[in-house]
């Protein structure tokens, strides 16, 4: 006031200018002053509900790992995906045992993987336990199924046996040319092993021709002889077996009686069992004999 | 002995590379081995060839004896003829008993039905390869023994692999020979002929290394691979088409080894097609071509044709295909929906 008494000779309209305007100034700071406590409580509300919101989100994340943890019954060290097979062994895991099953068919002689034109068929042969060689067959699908490429052996008659079943039943065809490749196979193996562990029993080489279906040697029973009685020559009609459909045995002329006895059964042991076994069971029994005068 | 045997005996001697000869003589098996002590090698290939004739002399040789000789020669070196490949066809299913007196009997009957002055030959080897030697003679004169000519036959296989002689006129005859010895019924050549007969055989008996997609693959053979500069300066810019290259020549060449053949023939009867048009050559008539191919090893360089950066991978299928057709002679004519008698696109 004693300011406003200072001024008041200017007059009473500025004076009351003057206090008008100190009325709205100080009407705006107190406006302020509300407006930033209203701002205050805002925010303060707003802080509340995050953390309401923090502290439930909490107790489900705490509740979701007691029941996992619940679950394994062991007490982890706490890493969450321990728990968890990792992808990586997963896949390994199924490639291992696709693998598996691709080696069990390959196993089992007859294979086949599609191909851009068609299949490819990879027919492999055993005799006895004895993996042998493996033959492939490429074939076309469309517009009908013929034969692309092929490894099999030029003696064995694929042509015909295409002609016969490859348009109506490809299972029969590849069965059939699949006895037909195991039995030359069989009969090369065996033919091979009597070359192999009997050759001081056989006068010089075994004579075979290429499909191995005549064979044709002589031989003696024991190794400690320098002659060879015995003359053979086997037969195997039956291209599908391995067992030779008709052995013709003879003796030459001046051999012992008791040799030549034993023509007949040489003939029923060579047509019933393989034939490097059946040098075996025809050697063993012979020694005895072999030394008659 | 005779004079011309004893002559053909002394040239068979010379042809022989002298580490040979003794290894020869020994499977030749008409000299005995005292005999053959008593041969000096170290000598010059003419006294070593003349002695042996001598020899020859003392045994009495004939000319079945040196024809013997000439097989075993021809055996451990067929590189040197040019062999060709010839088909059989027969109708019938029945797979019979090869029988070889019988195969033998038969042809060598035939032969001498019609032609009476022929020496013939027969040698069997180990994995059944049955080699037949003919000398030709006409029904004035005695078997000319230089010109011969050399039949390979595998039983129970329609192929028959002849080295052709100089006497053309003659390979009707042997041809119908071998197709009643065999009981086929008739043969054909084959477009398909080298020096190396075992690559021949390769290729028609289908023992090359063809690759073929399944899903169990044999082990590969552990390839020298050279140990790689690990310089890390150095980039490679294009490796993955390096390593496509690779892939597509592996797929179609295989891993083993190629068949050895000397060259392939390409007989072109196209139209001529150019741009612009030129006048002269544009006529309505196939322009006739003829294109060959020759190297010492052609399925060798044509397989490292791509990886050298020559051509483009995959090869022309006109390339590719010849051990799979069987042929090293084609006749191109213009697509008109197939070609006789000559390649046709798969």
């Amino acid at each position: 006031m004693e300011e406003g008494r200072a001024y008041s000779q200017d007059g009473v309209l500025s004076h009351l200018e003057m206090l008008e305007a100190q009325a709205h100034a100080l009407a705006l700071k107190h406006e302020e002053t509300e407006q930033q406590e209203e701002k205050l409580a805002r925010l303060k509300a707003r802080v509340q509900e995050l953390r309401l919101q923090r502290d439930e989100l909490r107790a489900k994340v705490d509740l979701q790992q007691k029941r996992l943890l619940g679950k394994e019954g062991v007490v982890t060290s706490g890493a969450p995906d321990a728990a968890q097979p990792s992808d990586r062994a997963v896949l390994e895991w199924k490639m291992k045992s696709v693998q598996a099953m691709l080696q069990v068919f390959y196993l089992t002689g007859i294979s086949g993987k599609l191909t851009k034109h068609g299949v490819c068929f990879c027919i492999s042969t055993a005799y006895e336990g004895t993996y042998l060689d493996s033959y492939y067959l490429d074939l076309l699908t469309k517009p009908e199924v013929r034969i692309r490429r092929h490894s099999v052996p030029v003696f064995i008659p694929l042509e015909q046996l295409a002609k016969k079943y490859l348009q109506t039943d490809i299972k029969r065809f590849l069965s059939v040319l699949s006895d037909h490749l195991n039995a030359y196979v069989g009969r090369r193996y065996q033919a091979d092993q009597l070359q192999e562990r009997f050759s001081e029993r056989l006068e010089g080489a075994l004579q075979r021709n290429s499909l191995c279906n005549v064979l044709v040697f002589n031989y003696n029973t024991s190794g400690k002889n320098q002659t060879f009685p015995f003359s053979a020559k086997l037969l195997y009609g039956d291209l599908c077996r391995s067992l030779p459909t008709e052995a013709v045995i003879s003796c030459t002329p001046d051999a012992p009686a008791s040799l030549a006895r034993r023509t007949a059964a040489h003939s029923d042991v060579f047509r019933r069992v393989a034939l490097h076994k059946a040098f075996d069971s025809i050697s063993s029994p012979e020694e005895g004999l072999d030394r008659a005068p | 002995m005779d004079e011309t045997v004893a002559e053909y005996i002394r040239r068979t001697v010379l042809k022989i590379p002298r580490d040979e000869i003794k290894s020869m003589l020994q499977t030749w098996g008409f000299l005995s081995e005292t005999q053959l002590q008593t041969l000096n090698f170290h000598q010059t290939k003419d006294n070593i060839s003349q002695d042996v004739v001598q020899l020859c002399e003392d045994n009495s040789a004939d000319i079945k004896q040196a024809a013997v000789l000439d097989i075993i020669y021809n055996h451990i070196y067929p590189n040197k003829r040019i062999w060709s490949v010839y088909q059989m066809n027969k109708t019938g299913e029945e797979t019979d008993f090869f029988d070889l007196t019988d195969f033998k009997k038969k042809f060598k009957r035939r032969l001498q039905s019609a032609l009476k002055n022929v020496t013939i030959n027969f040698r069997e080897y180990e994995d059944n390869a049955i080699w037949i030697r003919i000398a030709w003679g006409t029904p004035y004169k005695k078997p000319n023994q230089y010109k011969t000519s050399y039949v390979v036959y595998h039983s129970q296989t329609p192929y028959v692999f002849i080295s052709a002689s100089v006497l053309r006129s003659t390979l009707p005859l042997l041809c119908q020979a071998l197709v009643v010895a065999s009981n086929y019924h008739d043969i054909r050549e084959m477009e398909l002929r080298s020096h190396c007969l075992n690559s021949l055989k390769d290729i028609v008996f289908k023992r090359y290394s063809q690759t073929f997609q399944t899903y169990y693959p044999r082990p590969l053979q552990e390839r020298n691979v050279a140990p790689e500069n690990v310089d890390l300066r150095i980039i490679q810019e294009n490796r993955s088409e390096k390593e496509r290259i690779q892939r597509v020549n592996r797929e179609v060449f295989g891993d083993g080894p190629q068949p050895k053949l000397e060259f392939a023939q390409y007989k072109l009867e196209t139209m001529f097609k150019s741009n612009p048009k030129m006048d002269v050559l544009d006529i309505k008539e196939p322009f006739r071509c003829l294109v060959k191919f020759s190297s010492p090893h052609l399925l060798e360089s044509l397989k490292s044709l791509a990886p050298a950066g020559l051509a483009d991978a995959p090869l022309s299928p006109l390339l590719t295909c010849i051990p799979q057709k069987a042929r090293n002679y084609f006749k191109i004519r213009e697509r008109k929906g197939f070609f006789p008698g000559s390649f046709v696109s798969p």
